[in-house]
């Protein structure tokens, strides 16, 4: 901490130096400035400096408390304090060295962090296999739902739709398999029967088939398809049927149900498009998870290197972000002034004012110009009972005007409502617009010369 | 009085203009935030100090909730008045 204890003369120099004026007129305006805002606390106001914070009185109510030497019970008096409350502004410039920091909520916060990340990095194909795994336990679920013969028919189309997925060249295949087509359609039927004999005849005439198709079939997951529609072939055939038969039969579905797809496809369109539909979506959406996701995870990982890393340049940008956002949600003339060569309107207090929009204009300029009096047009002597509002009236033609007179003798005057018998007042001549009894402008700026005067 | 009002006060008791006013009220402003924000403490003779604070980080318990947060350290400005604009506070009536 560097205890350097700077004074006002340090301030004043450095303020007459940055505003191009004397050291005599600056350090005059900090003694104004000071005296201003320590009048207003006195009189109970509070005081706020845009920018910079609010002055004002804290009341503390008496209380009791201890003599330390004579250990009696004393009571400490009610007192003011004066309190200072930095703008919003002003906080985050002296908070720049923390700026970065964040409070952290502890015990929740690691177990969050820990499970986020393993899930999204490991296994992106992971995503897209779930979904097909889903949809394929979505379509049995279906399956379980409708009737026997329609089931026999979406086994096979599942059978079908995994072909898809993941193996293209065997729909070719199915499709080139026109040939089949009568004995499909015999076995389809034959299937049905229960009568052992039948069903043996057939089977001997597609034996030759079945291996052909077989070996294209090598992949893993079309077996898993084929033992569990088998099971349910052999659940619809009856219970007859001899270990042959059920041997054969494993074999037969491989083949009947690729052939049979050709049949289903003139069948049963209906039915197998949306799906296709359905599942070429679901696989559309997989492809998007995951592609994004390894952008966003770059990013990521990116970010939380940084974070720990004390970096100046990251330090200023960050008070870059501060300025920008407090400048948004206090929107305020830029922070480093350079005196403006200003072709506007003398007065810019007034146009920056965010409660009035005052037209600036001669008249304005006017009323915030000081008033120099040089001509006058009377002079009055004070006696008993005459007042200035009286001349005022008579001069300008309304009391109100009496602000005028008086500021143009002030030296004369040290109270406006005590003036000493006798004191020579000089009546000033003024712009005919100022003191224009039918404008309320005119009118209203007299009364907050007036209020300001009679304090 | 807010900062158009201590402008036109400031304007009165000084006979300058309200746009002279306005900026060497700028100026001053800006001067003293570059002080405190080098860690300087600025004093104003019988008014009082500016001074900036470090606030160490400590751990607070969400009453409600339970939730323990590590509250970050930070740097603040803090004003402490002098016992002379003490003593004048002391003087005016209070009514409360």
């Amino acid at each position: 901490m560097n205890k350097d204890k700077i004074s006002s003369q340090e301030i004043i120099d450095l303020v007459a130096a940055k505003a191009s004026v004397s050291k005599r007129a600056a350090e005059e305006f900090l003694k104004v400035m000071i005296g201003t805002i320590e009048e207003a606390l006195l009189a109970g106001e509070l005081v706020k400096i845009k920018n910079f914070g609010t002055f004002k009185l804290q009341w503390n109510e008496p209380r009791k408390s201890v003599n330390v030497q004579t250990g009696e019970e004393i009571i400490i008096a009610g007192y003011n304090k004066v309190s200072f409350a930095p703008d919003t502004l002003l906080k985050d410039l002296v908070n720049e060295p923390f700026a970065h920091l964040e409070p952290v909520e502890l015990d929740s916060e690691n177990n969050a962090v820990e499970t986020q990340k393993p899930d999204e990095i490991s296994d992106p194909l992971r995503i897209f296999t779930e979904q097909a795994s889903e949809i394929k336990s979505l379509i049995s679920e279906i399956n379980a739902l409708s009737t026997k013969s329609d089931k026999k028919e979406l086994e096979e189309e599942v059978f079908v739709i995994e072909n898809e997925l993941v193996y293209e060249i065997q729909e070719e295949e199915v499709v080139d398999d026109s040939d089949d087509l009568i004995i499909v359609d015999e076995e389809f039927e034959l299937l049905n029967k229960t009568e052992q004999e039948s069903v043996e005849i057939p089977i001997e005439e597609s034996f030759s088939e079945p291996e052909t198709v077989i070996d294209s079939l090598s992949p893993q997951p079309v077996e898993p398809e084929i033992v569990h529609t088998e099971q349910s072939e052999i659940q619809i055939a009856d219970k007859e049927d001899s270990e042959q038969i059920a041997h054969s039969e494993s074999e037969i579905p491989s083949t009947s149900f690729t052939n049979e797809t050709v049949t289903l496809n003139k069948k049963k369109k209906l039915l197998w498009i949306p799906i296709l539909f359905i599942l070429l979506l679901g696989s559309g959406f997989g492809l998007y998870y995951f592609y994004p996701p390894a952008h966003k995870l770059a990013d990521k990982s990116f970010h939380k290197s940084k974070k720990y890393i004390v970096n100046l340049k990251e330090n200023v940008s960050l008070t870059d972000m501060f300025n920008a956002v407090s400048n948004w949600i206090n929107p305020q003339p830029k922070p480093i002034p350079a005196p403006e060569t200003v072709v506007v309107p003398k007065d810019t207090t007034l146009s920056d004012s965010l409660y009035v929009k005052q037209p600036v204009d001669s008249l304005q300029v006017l009323f915030d110009n000081l008033r120099v009096y040089k001509e006058f047009i009377a002079s009055e002597r004070i006696k008993s009972g005459s007042r200035l509002t009286l001349m005022a009236r008579r001069y300008y033609g309304s009391k109100d005007f009496w602000v005028y007179i008086y500021e143009a003798n002030k030296e004369k005057i040290p109270n406006p409502d005590q003036i000493a018998k006798g004191t020579l007042i000089r009546i000033p001549k003024l712009d005919a617009r100022l003191i224009d009894v039918s404008n309320p402008r005119c009118l209203t700026k007299a009364k907050e010369l007036h209020d300001l005067y009679v304090k | 009085m807010n900062h158009k009002e201590l402008i036109a006060a400031m304007a009165t008791k000084m006979n300058a203009p309200k746009s002279m006013v306005s900026d060497l009220l700028e100026i001053t402003i800006k001067t003293c935030t570059e002080q405190l924000v080098d860690e300087k403490t600025i004093g104003f003779q019988s008014f009082g100090n500016f001074e900036v604070r470090k606030k160490e980080e400590r751990l607070s318990v969400h009453p409600a909730t339970q939730i323990r947060t590590l509250v970050p350290p930070k740097l603040v400005v803090n004003f402490k008045q002098s016992n002379i604009l003490k003593d004048k506070l002391k003087d005016i009536p209070h009514h409360e």
